[in-house]
């Protein structure tokens, strides 16, 4: 739990994502997310992983952090998918619908062409999202994504939690540290040269029960300063941080817009022709 | 018995004020970072988390559907910090999951006033396991088959693991802890409140 990776901003950069108001960053998000979710075409996929990596590319992002994160995610998405191929190697037969194989270990393991192709498309789809993700967190601030849900008729208690959550993980990293020094201080061994990796863990165990408690005590303050300052108090709530549309939240109403009718289409196309085979792929076709 | 009832809906509901807000943020906000980081993976996408001892305090402080917003919040969270892709299926099986976890209060553990018992502790792990049985195993597939329209192989899988990881981490870890909470509550309020 290092706090490079916990990235969170509290402060607006000076890119044009960034300089978008909450409605738009938190709309545009949602419909690509849904339609992330809805797509299992790598005809969609690929264009839109290509359209997050440039959208990366434009807010300027510590691009040490970004590679130590990106190679974490991709060695944890490399793994569920050979967990999935441990659990069933012919995968790829009920969402592709077809099994040439390649190569055959015995009777039950066997690399298909389809499940490869299923893995890729699963890859992507999730590199793509995970990238998303990435462009989100890194060009909103939680007070501008409290106002963005509030744009779109979430109830603004339920705008701070998700803000508050937010602006709270920042704190757990830094609180994490600190315990972890205080323990040392006091004797607990952490070094990795050290202790063994067991008692390691056991020891992180201890951390956290301090580390939860303190949590937990801070809710009265923090609740008592809120109430002193009238939360809670009107039905509806506006945001300093959701400032007027600028000329790019007009350039995005459009795009954003798009997408979502993309994702209705792609859920109508779905439930109406309802494919036998899920992923599409190029040389199979479809009944 | 209909002042009973309407007590019992209350303490389901929970007071919504700001201390049950901030309640829920700082629990989802825990939850996310504890399923990212404080987790051992055992399957695909599922682990033996610590983030499911959340739910339990979040349910002992402030009640059922606080505990299930902040598993659900929570659970976002992760996947927007995770990188795995989002899965809302699994959310809203956690966000039930929370909910069976947190009804602590309506069986009479009142964490807050130092109120927890070993028949308490009895009820607790029945309902922790029958949560979970629900959320995992008939929630979250009927979802999954709902939005992704997956095959349930893996799914059946996922929910066999997240059953059985998650009800070890909050009977084995939960139960010391709920007591050790209660005990420190209890000293801190031995004063009564005066009506």
């Amino acid at each position: 739990m290092q706090d490079d990776r916990l990235f969170i901003n509290v402060k607006p950069g000076k890119t044009f994502l960034d300089r978008l108001t909450g409605k738009t960053k938190v709309r545009t998000f949602f419909s690509l997310i849904f339609l992330l979710i809805a797509t299992w075409d790598i005809r969609l996929i690929v264009p839109l992983f290509v359209l997050f990596i440039i959208a990366l590319i434009s807010i300027r992002p510590n691009w040490k952090k970004v590679w130590a994160v990106l190679g974490f995610i991709i060695l944890v998405n490399i793994f569920n998918l050979l967990l999935m191929w441990l659990v069933e190697p012919d995968y790829g037969l009920n969402v592709v619908g077809g099994s040439t194989v390649l190569w055959r270990f015995n009777s039950f393991y066997m690399i298909s062409a389809e499940t490869m192709w299923y893995f890729l498309v699963r890859f992507t789809k999730f590199m793509a999202t995970f990238l998303l993700s990435l462009v989100f967190i890194q060009s909103i601030t939680p007070s501008e994504m409290a106002a963005g849900l509030y744009s779109v008729k979430v109830p603004y208690k339920a705008c701070t939690i998700v803000s508050i959550a937010f602006r709270y993980i920042p704190d757990i990293a830094r609180d994490y540290q600190n315990i972890r020094i205080s323990m040392q201080a006091r004797g607990l061994e952490l070094d990795p040269r050290k202790a063994s990796l067991m008692t390691r863990l056991k020891q992180n165990v201890t951390i956290l029960a301090p580390l939860i408690i303190t949590s937990f005590d801070r809710v009265g303050n923090i609740a008592n300063a809120m109430d002193l300052r009238g939360f809670g108090k009107k039905k509806i709530r506006t945001y300093y941080s959701e400032h007027e549309d600028t000329k790019g939240d007009r350039i995005m109403l459009p795009v954003y817009t798009i997408f979502f009718l993309l994702f209705v289409a792609v859920v109508v196309c779905n439930i109406v022709t309802h494919p036998a085979y899920q992923v599409w792929c190029p040389w199979i076709t479809q009944p | 018995m209909n002042k009973e009832k309407e007590s019992i809906g209350k303490i389901l509901l929970g007071k919504w004020n700001t201390k049950t807000i901030i309640g829920i943020a700082i629990g989802a906000a825990l939850f996310g970072v504890l399923m990212n980081f404080g987790s051992i993976r055992v399957f695909t996408n599922t682990s033996l988390s610590t983030a499911m001892i959340i739910d339990v305090i979040v349910g002992a402080l402030f009640g059922p559907l606080p505990a299930a917003l902040a598993a659900f919040c929570g659970n976002v969270i992760a996947d927007l910090i995770g990188g795995w892709g989002f899965w809302f299926d699994w959310s809203i099986g956690n966000g039930v999951l929370g909910f069976f976890v947190g009804l602590l209060p309506v069986y009479g553990a009142k964490l807050a006033d130092g109120v927890f018992e070993v028949k308490h502790a009895v009820i607790y792990a029945i309902t922790v396991i029958v949560g979970n049985l629900l959320a995992f195993g008939v929630v979250t597939p009927i979802l999954t088959y709902l939005f992704y329209s997956q095959e349930l192989t893996i799914t059946w899988g996922q929910a066999f693991a997240a059953v059985v990881s998650n009800a070890s981490v909050q009977v084995i870890i939960g139960i010391p802890l709920l007591f050790v909470l209660a005990k420190r509550n209890a000293q801190s309020n031995n004063l009564k409140k005066e009506d």
